[in-house]
């Protein structure tokens, strides 16, 4: 897969999993739901998963192509 | 807690700070690169540890925990989207990497000249920085001396506060310019860490019996903190008002966005974004537990920003640990500051002094921007003594009025399009609107300066660029060699 089409991937992953930061705690499902396991753990889990795609995309940055 | 205690803590804090400052600035060169880059050449750790400490200032154990008291959980999503938006870094971190290596950058501001070919552009953006940046470090030094005052019961007068955080600020500064204040960010940011995950663990435990004991009485006494919008200060606006501007603060704060130049290597830089993330992540919970806690145990505050330092004074918390969180937020608020004053002594040197002289000479240049280093901490000093409302205005519009930079570093990457006329445009209406709305408490249909800015600067940069004439080859040439090389890394 060429670069620009991953990094169009990307983007558009990171637009849904932000775009659902911002939405979904405010549905009626979650804004009702006040416990533990609604907003709390619903952002914590994205938090968490931003991590672990942000690993995978700088997986690439390497120390022995760029040695200055 | 008595004033003596206190500062004896402070003297010990500035000690240990000092000889790591002296240590790291021990084999400092004479270049402006070494003193405001540290030579290009930080490892991993180190830069995430200073990318730490520089993002979360006093703001996170005072008033996001005050945002978590008075409004609940969105206080967490508020602060966890901003965490998001290092995805930004993800897509620019390299970009800037590899063009301030070419091109030898000293600030983010002198890229934006460069590329659109314009002086007036690095000066305009240079001074647009200092002037949202210095209220900004004012409202830092502003909260050690009410927090110092406080926890002393008045006996620490509120100047002396102010003045105690400076001096530490600008002598390491000083001391050893980048090296120094990245060292001892990194001493200040493990600092901040320990303490804060110490003092929540010790008052879930103590006063909850442990963090299911702290949910359940938020579920039985406040359940409405646990959604949004909850007890109602974060309804959708305010939401979106306060979260959108400062999803970009990776990009639009250039004390953070320099950073970017600084790792040794794209593997260093990895470990630093990685690194960031995590150290975000929990010190992010922290401050929302604690002011969970504080709201559980102190529910009757007036002020949501006397949440912490009233939570320091209760009994579950053994005075050391008090003593040591205290020390957590002067480290959180020095290590800001003097980032910021070094980043904004950088860009008076090399985008307003170096712009406007021939020839150049690089002593010289050190030498202004050294000098700037104690001039911009008497502005900020002086700023945080007469306590004008426009400072916590133009402190708040910081991260909207810093956020209309961005369309213009997008577009320096990715739209050879853009032009000088385009990027003056967007920062100068776009920075003048967040401050004229933020300023008068104007919500135009109910939202936010920073959305407005943001759009303003996005429709300017765009409008005006396709009436005014690109720097054709310049960006040709840059966006051509970025092309190559992330082709060549395979880096998105």
């Amino acid at each position: 897969m060429s670069l620009e089409r991953q990094r169009l991937i990307w983007v558009i992953v990171f637009l849904v999993m932000v775009l659902s930061a911002f939405i979904v705690p405010f549905t009626p499902l979650m804004s009702n739901l006040t416990k533990f396991y609604g907003a709390f753990l619903f952002w914590s889990i994205f938090a968490l998963v931003v991590i672990i795609f942000l690993g995978m995309i700088t997986a690439r940055w390497k120390d022995d192509q760029d040695e200055r | 807690m008595s004033a003596s205690t206190v500062y004896i803590a402070l003297f010990i804090y500035f000690i240990l700070g000092s000889i790591v400052a002296r240590q790291a600035g021990r084999k400092l060169g004479g270049g402006v690169n070494e003193f405001f880059l540290a030579s290009r050449s930080l490892g991993g750790i180190v830069a995430a540890l200073t990318y730490s400490a520089t993002t979360y200032s006093a703001f996170m154990l005072v008033g996001l925990a005050g945002f978590s008291y008075i409004g609940g959980v969105g206080a967490l999503g508020f602060e966890l989207i901003y965490l998001s938006g290092l995805v930004l870094v993800a897509f620019f971190g390299p970009r800037f990497w590899l063009v301030g290596q070419r091109y030898n950058y000293l600030t983010p501001t002198e890229m934006l000249g460069d590329r659109y070919e314009s002086k007036a552009v690095a000066a305009v953006s240079a001074v647009a920085a200092v002037i949202f940046l210095i209220p900004y470090s004012a409202v830092q030094l502003i909260g050690i001396g009410a927090l110092l005052e406080g926890i002393s019961g008045g006996d620490i007068p509120y100047l002396a506060g102010v003045g105690i955080a400076a001096f530490i600020a600008v002598y390491w500064t000083w001391t050893g310019g980048l090296k120094a204040v990245a060292w001892t960010d990194s001493l200040q940011a493990a600092v901040m860490l320990v303490v804060a995950v110490l003092s929540v663990v010790l008052i879930a435990y103590r006063g909850f019996g442990g963090f299911g004991g702290m949910f359940a009485g938020l579920e039985s006494e406040y359940p409405a903190w646990l959604t949004v919008p909850g007890p109602g200060f974060f309804n959708i606006n305010t939401f979106v008002g306060l979260t959108l501007p400062w999803f970009f603060f990776s990009l639009s704060n250039p004390q953070v966005s320099q950073r970017l130049f600084v790792p040794r290597s794209l593997g260093q830089m990895r470990i630093m974004v990685m690194g960031f993330l995590v150290f975000g992540f929990i010190y992010t919970l922290v401050s929302i537990l604690w002011g969970f806690s504080a709201r559980l145990l102190i529910p009757e505050l007036a002020i949501a920003d006397n949440a912490t330092p009233v939570l320091l004074g209760l009994e579950i918390i053994p005075a050391g640990v008090a003593l040591l969180v205290m020390l957590g937020i002067c480290a959180a608020a020095v290590s800001t500051v003097n980032s910021i004053i070094l980043t904004l002594s950088s860009m008076i040197c090399r985008d307003v002094f170096k712009n406007s002289r021939k020839p150049n000479d690089e002593n010289r240049e050190l030498l202004v921007g050294k000098i700037f280093v104690p001039i911009f901490t008497v502005i900020i000093v002086a700023f945080a003594t007469i306590r004008l409302d426009l400072i916590a205005a133009l402190s708040v519009a910081s991260s909207a009025g810093l956020l209309v930079m961005v369309p213009a570093l997008i577009g320096a990457f990715f739209w050879k399009r853009g032009t000088a006329p385009a990027v003056l445009a967007s920062v100068v209406v776009g920075g003048l609107a967040a401050t004229i709305l933020q300023y008068s408490g104007l919500k135009p249909l109910g939202y936010w300066p920073g959305v407005w800015s943001g759009l303003i600067a996005t429709v300017l940069f765009i409008g005006v660029s396709l009436f005014t004439r690109p720097p054709e080859k310049k960006a040709t040439e840059f966006i051509s060699y970025l092309q190559e090389e992330l082709g060549r890394k395979k880096i998105i």
